[in-house]
């Protein structure tokens, strides 16, 4: 593969002025590079053939979500969160950072939660994933975090809601009776930027009671 | 506090359900028929010339659907205003072209065959580097700006003899300057004077959602699905953009993902779907990545400053003299650098006071308005040092915010063209002090002050933040039909605060109306909303509190006016109650709301909204028109007199633990004292003190960019390195504690002002002090935000630092 | 050509089901060849399109490669257990838990969910300039960005430089090492046992590589002796937000002590060098002493001689020699 590179000698903050020079040039690959880091890449930019290498896996898979079997097309490098926001219009999942440091796209996969983002959808066949969508009742009865959420006017924004919410559904499945602090560890992977974290975790401890109540 | 039936009540706002059910439509959720996605290419280089462009080979693609180049933008932008895509990018990651194609993965394939030929120009990451003799500009036409005009402002060798390396010359050229009383004599009163560099970081809004755009023409009209802080307020500009008058554009933003001031009436990026829908003729959906968003979202303006002051030994500040430099991004103008000094002003009403600065150019990111712009900057650098002076005069911390606090209509800022300052409509700051004192039981606490628990040593701090927190002007709207339901529009965002309702049931205890026979519209500018203020700018608590009464007191005036019409008597002689306007003294003579609409409908006019008053915004009249004919119509203009600027006022306490062999700290605990005039909505006010404090806590302990100085490039890209605050990063094994003075302001009808400004300086200037106390005098004072586990670890070793104290990103 | 972000570029996709599958296809396809794990350091570097593998391999399937067993002497930890299986498993919990208490400040809940082991001991750097997709010398290229004054390298090494100054990132490593864990790795049917301590290459044997890894190797189990369970094992993490950072700088000390007095010790710290770095000087120096604050005191003294501060990092110094020493004098924490 080759690489193309302008390259440039470092800024002139301290100097005032600029001064400048060019390295310009096809180098192999396995070659020193001249000092830069202005990069226009080329390598890897070969458009692979459409049809699977021999053992590759099928484009068409065979998802569970929210107690449904779908069967769907998906390109191997396709994030889950992205085949459910696009191919199963189950946009309540959120994409906030698609780098797996914010939570917004947390969902549970056989109730465990985890960042879709940063699942490809390929890795989740023969497994049951639920969403935001999934969690009322077919007669419209809330989860108690969505209920508890409602009473304690939980959240702002709301986009790092979902996340939350089916991060706490696993939390009170594992645990009732949680305390702050264990709620706190719990949803440590989920952040707000609104900072409603002391009103989340309201919320959180009368899901609780709810539950509890139950 | 007046006795309300709605005001002051918890409730359920209607947007919840739609929220917690995963049904609500952020602008990422919107799917249009035939949509294709745009990616951008953007800057590699902090400054930079474009001089070709080949995009051959991507146009060649299969799937390629279209490009916008900055040649191809409609309007020329008056410099130093942003454009959406350019050909000279001042930062790295400015948008240099934008390439629409079937999906995403065929966008990105496009944009690698395409080759850019840059030539690079020179930079600037730190405006004092700018400032100095012989120092380098971001912009190739000028500095700074004076004023409306661009210009150069260049310190001399002179100015900077004497001076070590990253100070200030405090009487070097400013752009900008204003002062009150004798600052001599202010000096020559005081019985100590401290005298600090301080440095407060750059920092990215960062809201959890991005801005990303969804946009299509249809029927000659602009539908845009942006991520906003204002439907009402964002035709105009997204009008603008798309060339096209505004009653040819349709926002729909029905749920915003956060703003914190960086999305207040939309964003020039807008403009790039909304010009590459029009011009391949299909829907663009351009998703805004992370990294994106941390490049052209906002960001706070960094402010460099050199601060003086005088305190007696009461406690009184007696002068404060600043040099404040703020880091203006390549773009725009702001004022956040001079606000250290207005709203220091207020908060600590120094009988003398000097400010003078400068807003100076770098190439990174674009700079907006942040959650108190300038505020935050002005509390965090000006309370360590009044908590020094104190310290030295051996005062208690609350008592000296005490004694310097502002009473009643306090002149503060900056002398107008009469010589006179500006005034505050109220201040209830000592009450706000005092109800936080206690909730956090400071007396006690303040003895904590050093205490040592093994390698651990606590701190306590107070500090007093303040910020605007109204605006006046915009209109209330609703119409009660012949169903007996009051429907009432909201232009107010909706950002989540819950403002977007809770100001709209100003209008439904104005007309004694219970909530649950209410309907409020929003979100959509074609279903016919008023002028309202932005969600931003702590406004719309105080805006429509006062416009929806103003449209309620119209509703009541013709009720009262039709029941005479109807009934006999004069006007005066009716009251409104229980759904029903009647005659005093005999209830059962009167009209229910319903037959009341069906009559105002009847008799048209001004009832039903065919005649209108002439002072309401031009976006009311078309609105309320359009909504002509369905019921009485209550309809007005916010003509409440102001009695001065509305500011609220908090004052936040925390405790802290540090650890001096790991420099980690520990939040313990939080309280918060508010001055904002009557509360309308309880839980959510306390969702905006804390979480605004709890900002606060992040810029004082994490959140930051760092930025490599020979490159010009931005290492912190990614929250892993710059740093927001999670659950366990702030306090949560108690709930942080808040309370509110509960003094209507006297100016508002309702009294109400807003919270979500003045609360984050609080946060962050009572963490700042709470380190200094627990480290001690010796080694506690940084002068820097944010404290960081290096920065303790060196200073409690006094090794040195590896960069001055005002150097700007590390 | 231009620079885009965000998009995962197309790859073949294998999901084996057997450890031999895998090892085979990892042969067949050699350096054109990506082992997948949790895949949260890996779609990093796709999304940003730096690392652009024809081959994924992953092996998510491979379910032999999770199991944690108790052995004949101690435990076996699949390469690809969870972090949160290693968490909560009994046995690991039971013998080694300062392994599991080390897994837990890794990253955040959900990454613990997914992340494994093996991906953690095994992850590559975060210096933030090759992350972004710089050209240096462990990209390829002939430079370091890191190094020079003008850099900003508050999270790179104070040891162990070598033209590279980044530093290993794990959490999991230094208890690895501390606990003389064994790494087994397949390539086709052959398979060796390498010990922790010599999992990881430093710059100057391999200015690319983290570990000993090279195509076609698979780490498919960890074995942990039960030589130091039991003992009393620290370790201890500090970093700047209490979720999802790497760490600044980690200790792993492992002490048998008997009647107060500390008979063996295995230190190691992280975050400060290419790779863990046992302190074998400071290991000498506690053989025989009595565990007290002046012991503690004196071995972090030891712990940082010949440490070589960048611009911004002399922090770290204090730093380390503190954490030394709270591994010594201090109780353990745990889980």
């Amino acid at each position: 593969m080759s690489q193309e590179i302008i390259g440039l000698t470092e800024g002139t903050a301290q100097q005032g002025v600029s001064r400048r020079s060019f390295i310009k040039g096809a180098i192999a690959a396995s070659a020193a590079v001249s000092s830069s880091n202005y990069l226009f890449r080329a390598n890897g930019g070969a458009v692979l053939a459409q049809t699977p290498a021999a053992g590759a896996v099928e484009r068409l898979i065979t998802v569970n979500v929210n107690g449904r079997s779908r069967r769907i097309e998906v390109p191997p490098m396709e994030t889950l969160a992205t085949t459910l926001r696009y191919k199963l219009g189950l946009t309540g999942t959120k994409l906030g950072c698609d780098r797996a440091e914010c939570g917004a796209c947390t969902v549970l996969v056989d109730g465990v939660p985890h960042y879709s983002c940063s699942l490809l959808a390929h890795s989740v066949q023969g497994r049951e994933v639920t969403t935001i969508e999934g969690l009322e009742a077919e007669d419209g009865t809330l989860h108690p975090m969505q209920q508890a959420v409602l009473e304690e006017q939980g959240f702002q924004c709301a986009f790092c809601m979902s996340g939350f919410i089916m991060n706490t559904v696993a939390l009170l499945e594992s645990n009732p009776n949680p305390t702050r602090k264990q709620t706190a560890e719990w949803l440590s992977g989920n952040l707000c930027r609104c900072a409603d974290y002391d009103k989340i975790l309201t919320s959180v401890m009368r899901a609780a009671e709810i539950t509890r109540g139950a | 506090m007046a006795d309300y039936k709605l005001l002051g009540k918890n409730y359920q706002t209607p947007d919840m359900y739609a929220k917690v059910t995963g049904r609500s439509k952020y602008a990422e959720d919107h799917r249009a028929e035939g949509m294709v996605f745009c990616k951008l290419l953007v800057s590699p280089m902090p400054h930079a010339r474009v001089r070709s462009i080949d995009a051959s080979a991507a146009e060649a693609l299969p799937g390629f659907e279209g490009i916008l180049t900055a040649d191809e933008l409609p309007d020329e932008v008056e410099a130093p205003n942003e454009a959406s895509l350019t050909n000279e990018p001042l930062y790295e990651g400015e948008p240099i072209l934008a390439v629409a194609a079937v999906d995403e993965q065929t966008a990105a394939e496009a944009i690698e065959l395409i080759h850019v030929d840059l030539e690079p120009l020179p930079f600037v990451l730190d405006p004092l580097d700018s400032l100095r003799p012989g120092g380098p500009d971001a912009r190739l036409d000028g500095n700074t700006m004076r004023g409306r005009e661009l210009g150069e402002i260049k310190w001399t060798a002179a100015d900077m003899a004497g001076l070590a390396p990253g100070q200030i010359p405090m009487d070097a050229e400013a752009g900008e300057e204003w002062q009150y009383g004798d600052l001599e004599a202010g000096f020559a009163e005081a019985d100590v004077v401290v005298e600090e560099h301080s440095y407060f970081q750059s920092l990215s809004h960062q809201p959890l959602e991005s801005r990303t755009t969804l946009a299509y023409w249809a029927g000659g009209k602009l539908y845009v699905y942006p991520s906003v802080q204002s439907t009402a307020r964002s035709v105009g500009p997204m009008a603008r953009w798309a060339g096209v008058e505004p009653a040819d554009v349709v926002v729909i933003n029905e749920f915003t993902g956060g703003g914190f001031g960086g999305k207040i009436s939309g964003y020039v990026q807008a403009q790039i779907p909304i010009l590459l829908s029009k011009k391949i003729g299909k829907p663009v959906m351009m998703r805004v990545t992370r990294r994106d968003e941390t490049s052209f979202g906002r960001a706070r303006p960094g402010v460099q400053a050199r601060i003086k002051l005088g305190m007696r030994r009461d406690g009184r500040i007696t002068a404060v003299d600043v040099h404040a430099i703020g880091d203006s991004g390549p773009y725009g103008r702001r004022g956040d650098h001079m606000n250290v000094g207005s709203i220091g002003s207020l908060a600590y009403q120094p009988l003398n006071m000097r400010t003078r600065g400068s807003s100076v150019f770098t190439n990174t990111p674009p700079r907006g308005a942040q959650r108190a712009p300038g505020g935050v900057q002005s509390m965090t650098m000006l309370s360590p040092i009044i908590q020094k002076a104190a310290k030295q005069l051996g005062l208690d911390q609350v008592e000296v915010l005490k004694i310097n606090a502002p009473e009643g209509q306090a002149q503060y800022g900056a002398p107008g063209q009469n010589g006179q300052q500006g005034n505050v409509s109220s201040a209830f700051v000592k009450e706000a002090i005092d109800k936080g004192a206690e909730l956090f039981n400071w007396s006690e606490r303040v003895q904590r002050s050093g205490q040592r628990n093994g390698s651990k040593v606590t701190g306590v701090g107070v500090g007093l933040s303040t910020y605007s927190a109204g605006a006046s002007g915009v209109d209330g709207l609703f119409v009660i039909r012949p169903d007996g339901r009051m429907y009432i529009q909201s232009g107010v965002g909706n950002l989540g605060t819950g403002s977007t309702f809770d100001t709209m049931r100003a209008a439904a205890e104005g007309m004694d109306m219970p909530w649950e026979k209410c309907e409020v519209a929003w979100g959509d500018t074609s279903r016919h909303l008023p002028w309202s203020a932005s969600q931003g700018g702590s406004s719309t608590t105080h805006a429509h509190t006062r416009s929806n009464w103003a449209a309620a007191l119209d509703a009541r005036q013709k009720l009262q006016e039709i029941a005479a019409h109807d009934l006999g008597g004069s006007a005066s002689d009716y009251e409104i109650g229980g759904e029903r306007v009647y005659r005093r003294g005999n209830p059962s003579q009167g009209l229910s709301f319903a037959r009341a609409a069906q009559r105002a409908i009847d008799l048209g006019g001004r009832y039903d909204g065919h005649e209108l008053p002439e002072d309401i915004n031009g976006m009311t009249t078309v609105s309320a028109t359009a909504l002509a004919g369905q019921g009485l119509m209550g309809v007005a203009k916010d003509n409440f007199p102001e009695g001065g600027r509305r500011m609220s006022f908090v004052a936040g306490f925390a405790e802290v633990e540090v650890d001096t062999e790991t420099g980690s700290i520990r939040m313990v605990d939080y309280a918060a004292g508010c001055d904002v005039g009557t509360v309308i909505h309880p839980k959510n006010f306390e969702g905006q003190v804390f979480g605004a404090a709890i900002q606060g806590f992040s810029i004082a302990l994490s959140q930051k960019w760092v930025y490599d100085r020979r490159w010009g490039l931005l290492v912190a890209k990614r929250f892993y390195n710059n740093r927001p605050p999670g659950f366990l990063d702030v306090p949560h094994e108690q709930p942080m504690k808040w309370g509110a003075a509960d003094l209507p302001d006297p100016f508002n009808p309702l009294g109400a002002k807003g919270i979500g400004e003045a609360a984050q300086g609080a946060g962050s200037a009572a963490v700042v002090n709470a380190i200094a106390d627990a480290l001690g005098q010796e080694n506690g004072d940084f002068f820097r935000s944010p404290v960081t586990r290096d920065m303790i670890l060196t200073q409690l070793e006094q090794a040195p630092t590896g960069h001055d104290r005002l150097t700007a990103h590390v | 050509m231009a620079v885009i972000r965000d998009v995962i570029p197309r790859l073949e996709l294998f999901q084996p089901t057997s450890a031999d599958e895998a090892l085979a296809l990892l042969a067949e396809h050699g350096s054109d060849a990506w082992v997948y794990a949790g895949g949260l350091d890996t779609l990093d570097w796709f999304k940003d399109r730096v690392k652009r593998p024809r081959v994924v391999v992953d092996l998510g399937g491979v379910d032999v490669l999770r199991e944690i067993r108790p052995t004949a002497d101690g435990i076996e930890i699949g390469a690809m257990a969870r972090l949160i299986e290693v968490i909560n498993h009994p046995a690991v919990r039971s013998q080694f838990p300062a392994l599991a208490y080390a897994a837990q400040s890794a990253a955040s809940p959900q990454i613990r969910n997914q992340g494994t082991i093996g991906g953690n001991v095994s992850q590559d750097t975060r210096c933030w300039y090759y992350r972004d997709g710089w050209t240096c010398y462990r990209a390829g290229g002939n430079i370091c960005y890191a190094s020079p004054p003008t850099a900003m390298n508050r999270e790179h090494c104070i040891l162990g430089a070598s033209r590279c100054v980044a530093v290993n990132p794990s959490d999991t490593a230094p208890v690895l090492v501390a606990l003389e864990a064994e790494m087994v790795v397949r390539r086709g049917r052959a398979e060796r046992v390498v010990p922790a301590e010599d999992y990881f290459v430093g710059p100057e044997i391999d200015i690319e590589r983290m570990t000993v890894l090279e195509p076609g190797d698979l780490l498919t189990a960890i074995r942990l002796p039960s030589t130091w369970a039991g003992t009393r094992v620290y370790f201890e993490k500090v970093r700047d937000r209490e979720t999802w950072d790497f760490p600044l700088v980690n200790v792993a000390t492992a002490l048998r002590e008997s009647g107060g007095t500390i008979q063996d010790a295995r230190v190691v710290v992280n975050g400060v060098a290419p790779t863990p770095v046992r302190l074998t000087a400071v290991e000498t120096a506690l053989r025989g002493q009595a565990r007290n604050e002046q012991t503690a005191e004196r071995a972090g003294t030891i712990a940082i001689q010949g440490v070589a501060p960048l611009t911004h990092n002399g922090f770290k110094v204090n730093l380390m020699k503190n954490l030394v020493k709270r591994s010594i004098r201090d109780e353990p924490m745990s889980v």
